[in-house]
């Protein structure tokens, strides 16, 4: 993380030049340690916790290149190579899953993206303090609830015998029942919608934040020179908000490659996993379901290296926007 | 802001009651689903089967709900949600507040090593499966630890409150420096004090995280008895959506023969009712939180 740069909110900058410490501040070595030995006593569970749960998993990863068996462990199993690559990228469910992957994010981000941009420009209009209010914690609560229950209410209302939405549409259009969670063509549709519900109120946040920082007086001088609202929303909220909307379509794009485990597998079933399936849900499948360890651990690692390249080059085009980068 | 005085006022009054509209329309499809998950849970099988559910219960029973709480399992699955929660939430809160203080202290030695250290573990994450050796091989399984440990710390979370810390003045903690006061007692009479809005947004988004989690039990609690709410409902859902999918010609049959609609709409409406309850009054905290967040990037 970098330092904070002048004025961004909370974080008060502060030339650290400015800081007298509590003792000498150019103190030796030594003494520094000793003086903050608390410090880095409280650190030591922090560091443990680290070393033990996030890094040796990493460690751990070896076991794509070896054929990983329960009674060897991870160092005793043998040395393998590239041999589950190799199986990997020359079978058919993994360029499936991998286009699932990619497919269901890239409907996440054309359907899903521009959603919260919009609301919270509606949401910026509303001069009804207490209306604004309303709005805001009801679509905000979907974000708090399980996916297991926000599942589970999609499969009951989008449900060809008992669900709702077929009832209406029976009823009033005549249209025969849709099995929408079982058919290939409709899935995606349900899946990208399920997560629009869930996280598109939440995600005007920072959206909202950006336009209460706008200057009030653009606004005023707008409306003097006869700007209309769609003007004004276009020439002034709109450019006040780019770099924030910048900085989270750069943030979601480094994320192509993660497909939210828990909303998949509550929502996926048999008949739809030509379409349904993807990395994560496959990994838990083969992997620990049918204990192919080695080989799901490398696809995992796949998983991992091509999300590492991404992020750090997400944060490089960030920079050279001119923005402040992730770290 | 709000003078509609010219030519324009019918246009642009005509614009903000479009707005209105559009936004209570909005909120209402968001609020729906929920609210026919509760009338439907209040419903007869036989109306919920025929589709005749929609905006308030059709032959109005409890019916499900008994039938849940006498079964008693759901009453240990709750007992067991509430004590993930509860302990997971503590544990939480005092690593993340042992990582985020000393490494707020700008005089710490070896600081920008350590934070490296730990950004490297947001960039570049281990798979499901190493996790699952790992835990396997600490002798974890099936206890809470298998939750609680790998998850002592969000990352992120820890970031929220190194900055609000690091945003603290420095003046007050300074003095009582001079004053003999050591860091434990910085931190648990000074700083912690003054953390109040920012443990409360961090508590409520670890405890929520807990609340809704359900994969990692699905990977680590296999005995029933111990198992969550969120677990519970999977079980159910996809129980439903299995016998769905068996005989997909008279589906309705078999499904009420194995988990109801109507028990299963109770199962849901007793675990989000406690999300519900204390959703009003934390709302804010929430937003807070994320605002300090966005401030670090």
């Amino acid at each position: 993380m970098k330092e904070r740069r002048p004025g961004s909110g909370a974080a008060i900058a502060r030339p650290s030049s400015a800081r007298t410490n509590i003792n000498t501040p150019r103190a030796s070595f030594r003494s520094r340690l000793k003086r903050d030995r608390h410090l880095y006593l409280m650190l030591v569970p922090v560091i443990v916790f680290y070393l033990l749960f996030k890094y040796a998993p990493m460690v751990g990863e070896i076991i794509a290149f070896k054929d990983y068996r329960l009674g060897d462990g991870v160092f005793g199993s043998k040395w393998v190579g590239l041999k589950h690559f190799e199986s990997l990228f020359g079978s058919l469910d993994f360029w499936r899953v991998l286009r699932n992957t990619l497919v269901l994010n890239v409907y996440g981000l054309v359907f899903g993206f521009p959603i919260p941009i919009i609301l919270a420009l509606l949401l910026n209009e509303v001069r009804i303090e207490w209306y604004k209010r309303t709005v805001q914690n009801l679509l905000y609560l979907p974000h708090f609830i399980s996916w297991v229950v926000l599942g589970g209410i999609f499969i009951a209302i989008l449900s060809p015998s008992t669900g709702i939405v077929n009832a209406i549409l029976e009823r009033v259009f005549g249209i025969e029942p849709i099995y929408f969670m079982a058919s290939s063509a409709w899935w995606p549709v349900a899946y990208t919608l399920s997560g629009i519900w869930r996280e598109a109120g939440w995600g005007t946040i920072l959206y909202l934040a950006a336009m209460a920082s706008i200057d009030p007086q653009l606004y005023e001088a707008a409306k003097i020179d006869g700007a209309n609202k769609l003007r004004q929303i276009w020439h002034i909220t709109l450019p006040g908000i780019r770099s924030t909307v910048a900085i989270l379509l750069v943030l979601r794009m480094g994320q192509m490659m993660d497909v939210g485990l828990e909303q998949t597998l509550i929502l996926q079933n048999q008949s739809v996993l030509d379409v349904a399936d993807v990395i994560s849900t496959y990994v838990y499948r083969v992997g620990l379901q049918n204990m192919n360890y080695s080989y799901s651990t490398a696809l995992g690692l796949f998983q991992s290296a091509v999300g590492l390249i991404l992020v750090i080059g997400v944060n490089r085009l960030t920079r050279s926007f001119g923005e402040r980068g992730l770290w | 802001m709000g003078n509609p005085n010219r030519s324009r006022s019918i246009w642009s009054r005509l614009g903000t009651t479009a707005n209105f509209v559009v936004l209570g329309f909005l909120s209402l499809i968001a609020l729906y689903p929920f609210w026919y998950v509760l009338v439907s849970s209040f419903s007869s099988s036989r109306a919920i089967t025929a589709g005749e559910v929609s905006l308030w219960p059709v032959e109005f029973n409890a019916a499900a709900y008994f039938r849940l709480f006498d079964d008693g399992q759901l009453i240990v699955a709750m007992g067991n949600t509430i004590l993930v929660t509860l302990v997971g939430t503590l544990l939480n809160m005092a690593l993340t507040t042992l990582a985020a203080y000393p490494l707020s202290r700008r005089r710490l030695m070896g600081r920008n090593l350590l934070l490296l250290f730990i950004i490297f573990t947001m960039l570049f994450i281990a798979g499901v499966i190493p996790n699952f050796i790992l835990v396997k091989s600490l002798g974890l399984m099936d206890t809470y630890w298998s939750l609680w440990l790998p998850a002592l710390i969000s990352t992120y979370n820890m970031f929220v409150m190194k900055t609000f810390m690091e945003g603290l003045p420095e003046e007050i903690e300074e003095s009582a420096a001079i004053d003999g006061a050591g860091d434990w007692r910085i931190l648990a009479q000074i700083i912690l004090p003054l953390c109040k809005p920012i443990m409360a947004a961090l508590s409520l988004f670890y405890a929520v995280g807990w609340w809704n989690s359900y994969f990692n039990v699905l990977l680590y609690i296999t005995k029933s008895t111990q198992q969550t709410l969120t677990l519970k409902l999977y079980q159910m859902i996809l129980q439903v959506n299995q016998s769905l999918l068996n005989n997909s010609g008279s589906e309705g049959v078999e499904s009420v023969m194995l988990t109801p609609e109507g028990i299963k709409a109770a199962a849901i409406v007793i675990a989000v009712t406690p999300i519900l309850i204390v959703y009003p009054f934390l709302q804010k905290h929430f937003v807070k939180g994320v605002l300090i967040g966005s401030v670090k990037g």
